[in-house]
């Protein structure tokens, strides 16, 4: 077990170098020099290449990289141009709201999608199974950005229970934290509610018809300890699967929806960094979601290994 | 089944706290002193000296001054300098300084500073420091005086000291103004929180006229919806209108629009190597069917001014050229078949996806000019590689792109010279000695004659074809006044007040 554990450790690293070489490389590659960028239309070639020499991007690339990787297991990200902060501070700074949104936002996705998914389940074709069914087809086929203006228009505009875009810290107040994040915490769980759902109940489905079920029913047990103790321990393994990568979808930034509110999250300072190539900020922070993606898919893959005995088993014989 | 019930419950409750807890607005007794304005950009740092980002400049005007000041009607006015002197040929200036101000960490400022802070705007790290090369020796005559002397004759020369990058910063805070800005504005800065706000303060050592506000908040907002959200909610006294949105604030009593048409020009460029454009008679006939009027509505609603030639109609030198070649699809067609083309021709058209303005326009343009046979390919590209392949490396047939402008004419004109290198460069010439006289001309009439001329030949000419100028529009509070537009893209809030 311990060695399944450091193999996937060993080749998260890997993952991890390879997706340095890629994200310093491609970034510097893509068109749009940042001196031209920053000069935009006033720029003559002299003043372009003025800036380019100030800005250390003459020098070759194999240079560039070494000297950012180097900083880079100093924990150093180096400082944005846009802001003149280091990179370290400003994800220290957007890390809160992202992962505050996403955590509230996978809450209600995974209350909704479990108790909807469960019932369908048991009770299939019945009216709880085509209502949730239809959740489903919503929940994938409405566009974020139009349900969060819906929102703001309606729940901050006219009826005034919201506010309109912001974030309040929750060491700040904590009621007014909540308020900041909760519309558009359920615009995302309603884009992650679908593909949850519908997992939940085909693995429910899975394991309602498996052997252990009649023996429980036959044991004579109450129908929450079947369902809940049996049925739903069984259909686990792939709806964690699926949240854990939802999660680090989420948690990687949510552009759409931290525009839409304003919210100052990872997405917004990826967008900032895109828009005005801040290759410095852009760099350590496709470094730093990558890095989280990689060690959520890590602990979510040991978490399946402890949930489903024959994975652990399987590794235990190796 | 029992905990499920409690997390009902609880989460009910949690929403019924947050729906009740809403309403905490301030009782407003008195004139209130605190302004919260939406902005869509974030600052590239906040030191004047190296950046070129509009986006920077429009809150640092209010933090850092210039020399010398500009009104909305593009008139100079005393600012840092109190008066100037220039010498009859033409080629020193020299400034009088206030002797009253001081910078935000309390010091004086004084001629020294001034000397300081052009020699840093024109170093190596500066993006604008090519522009200054002209000025070739600064000399501090005392604390409070100050001359400035420049290589070649520049008519325009008061105009670099009105820049807000040419702003004046105190050499001991120089090394963290990105961050920590220091000047001598009305305003110092209380805090700026990335992505969500920045924060200004009243400088109550200010030597200017008092400033009625206590606290100017810049609230991020990226999108346009969410911004007019805020505003009909009244989190926002201030923000910038695009012209879908101004049906929702027009006719309502609670708010007013300021509008004015922005320094600047819309064009769709035209690279005059290409085969068919490089035809005087194509780009005439390409001009004469373009439906202007259709542009302006399709990409900003309506609410731009149409032009003839490469200056905007509030620059002192604009001269109305719109009548010089008219909207006329049925003599494009003649003039066309003229020119050998008959049966039309096929150009790309590249177009910067991130501004759908000049994205729209496009679109309209392509359509109009497929009436009279001209058949257009749209390409849609990024900002990035639109600013290296089309500006830098000239690899296009065709382009819609908007040019802000500067306070002096020749800023705006110069890209046209035959050796300037640009991409729409009149390489045959025509303007290249009217340019040089320009620069020179002492006699403002003179050279005012002078522009008129060159603005008519690039209307003939049309190594561009002239689209329009786009408005500058703010929705703003009723109760806010003082709010204006100038002709560089910034804010003022120094004259800003309440009414209630």
């Amino acid at each position: 077990m311990l060695s399944y554990v450091l193999n996937r450790f060993k080749s998260a690293i890997v993952v991890l170098f390879v997706v340095s070489i890629i994200t310093f490389f491609v970034l510097m590659i893509i068109p749009g020099n940042p001196a031209e960028l920053i000069l935009g239309t006033d720029a003559t070639p002299e003043m372009i290449e003025d800036l380019h020499v100030a800005m250390g991007l003459d020098r070759p690339l194999y240079q560039q990289y070494l000297s950012w990787l180097l900083d880079l297991f100093k924990l150093n990200m180096g400082k944005s141009y846009v802001y003149g902060e280091s990179v370290k501070t400003l994800i220290a700074r957007s890390l809160p709201v992202t992962i505050s949104i996403s955590v509230f936002a996978m809450a209600i996705a995974v209350f909704i999608a479990f108790f909807f998914g469960m019932i369908s389940a048991i009770k299939k074709n019945s009216i709880i199974d085509y209502f949730s069914r239809s959740i489903m087809q919503l929940g994938a086929a409405i566009p974020s950005f139009w349900i969060g203006m819906v929102f703001i228009v309606y729940f901050g505009v006219k009826l005034k229970l919201f506010p309109v875009s912001g974030f309040v810290p929750i060491n700040q107040n904590f009621i007014k934290f909540i308020n900041s994040i909760f519309l558009p915490s359920v615009v995302l769980a309603i884009g992650e509610v679908g593909t949850l759902l519908r997992i939940i109940r085909s693995s429910m489905l899975d394991s309602l018809k498996q052997d252990y079920m009649d023996m429980a029913k036959v044991k004579g047990l109450g129908a929450g300890k079947i369902y809940i103790k049996y049925a739903l321990r069984g259909a686990l393994t792939a709806p964690l699967t699926i949240i854990g990568m939802q999660f680090a979808k989420l948690a990687g930034g949510t552009v759409v929806v931290e525009t839409i509110f304003a919210l100052p999250g990872l997405g917004r300072l990826v967008l900032t960094a895109v828009e005005h190539r801040d290759i410095v900020l852009l760099q350590g922070l496709v470094m730093f979601i990558t890095s989280t993606v990689i060690i959520i898919t890590l602990i979510v893959d040991i978490l399946v290994m402890f949930l489903n005995p024959r994975i652990k088993s399987f590794h235990q014989g190796e | 089944m029992k905990n499920l019930k409690k997390i009902i419950v609880m989460l009910l409750v949690v929403l019924l706290i947050s729906a009740c807890t809403n309403q905490d607005k301030p009782d407003a007794t008195d004139v209130k002193t605190d302004l919260t304005m939406g902005y869509t950009t974030e600052p590239e740092g906040l030191d004047p000296h190296r950046t070129a980002a509009a986006s920077t400049f429009s809150v640092t005007n209010n933090i850092y001054d210039t020399l010398v000041g500009v009104t909305p009607q593009w008139t100079t006015e005393p600012r840092l300098a109190k008066d100037w002197v220039i010498s009859d040929d033409g080629m020193e200036i020299t400034f009088a300084l206030r002797d009253d101000v001081y910078f935000h960490n309390g010091r004086q400022m004084t001629a020294k500073d001034v000397e300081y802070s052009f020699n840093r705007l024109k170093d190596a790290e500066s993006p604008r420091a090519r522009d200054y090369e002209n000025i070739v020796k600064i000399e501090v005559l005392d604390d409070y005086n100050i001359k400035f002397t420049t290589a070649s004759l520049d008519v325009e020369l008061l105009k670099s000291f009105v820049y807000p990058w040419a702003a004046i910063v105190p050499e001991e805070e120089a090394a963290n103004l990105k961050t920590k800005p220091v000047g001598t504005g009305a305003f110092t800065l209380k805090e700026w929180v990335p992505q969500q706000h920045l924060i200004l303060q009243r400088n109550d050592n200010y030597y200017g006229s008092e400033v009625k506000l206590q606290t100017v908040k810049l609230v991020l907002i990226p999108d346009a919806t969410s911004m007019m959200a805020g505003f009909q909610v009244g989190d926002l006294d201030i923000i910038p209108l695009t012209g879908d949105q101004v049906t929702m604030v027009e006719g309502n009593e609670n708010y007013r629009i300021i509008s004015e048409p922005m320094n600047a020009v819309q064009i769709m460029s035209l690279n005059t190597k290409n085969e068919f454009l490089s035809n005087e008679k194509v780009r005439q006939a390409m001009a004469m069917a373009i439906n202007k009027d259709e542009v302006i509505e399709a990409s900003v609603f309506g609410y731009g001014a149409k032009i003839g030639s490469h200056l905007p109609p509030t620059s002192p030198d604009y001269y109305d050229a719109n009548n010089i070649i008219e909207y006329n699809p049925e003599k494009a067609k003649e003039l066309l078949k003229e020119a050998g083309y008959e049966n039309g021709f096929s150009i790309n058209m590249s177009l910067p996806k991130n501004y759908q303005l000049h994205v729209d326009a496009g679109q309209v343009i392509a359509d109009q000019l497929g009436k009279i046979g001209i058949n257009v390919n749209i390409q849609l590209i990024e900002w990035g590689t639109w600013l290296s392949e089309v500006y830098g490396a000239k690899n296009f047939d065709s382009t819609v792109v908007g040019h802000t402008g500067r306070l002096d004419s020749y800023a705006f004109l110069s890209r046209y010279k035959s050796d300037s290198n640009d991409y729409i460069s009149l390489t045959t010439g025509e303007v290249d000695e009217l340019l040089e006289n320009a620069l020179k001309e002492l006699d403002e009439n003179k050279r005012k004659e002078i522009y008129k001329e060159i603005q008519v030949i690039l209307a003939n000419k049309l190594p561009a074809i002239y689209l329009q100028t786009p408005h500058t529009m703010l929705a703003l509070q009723k109760n806010v006044e003082g709010m204006k537009i100038f002709p560089i893209d910034f804010y003022d809030f120094k004259d800003v007040y309440f009414t209630e």
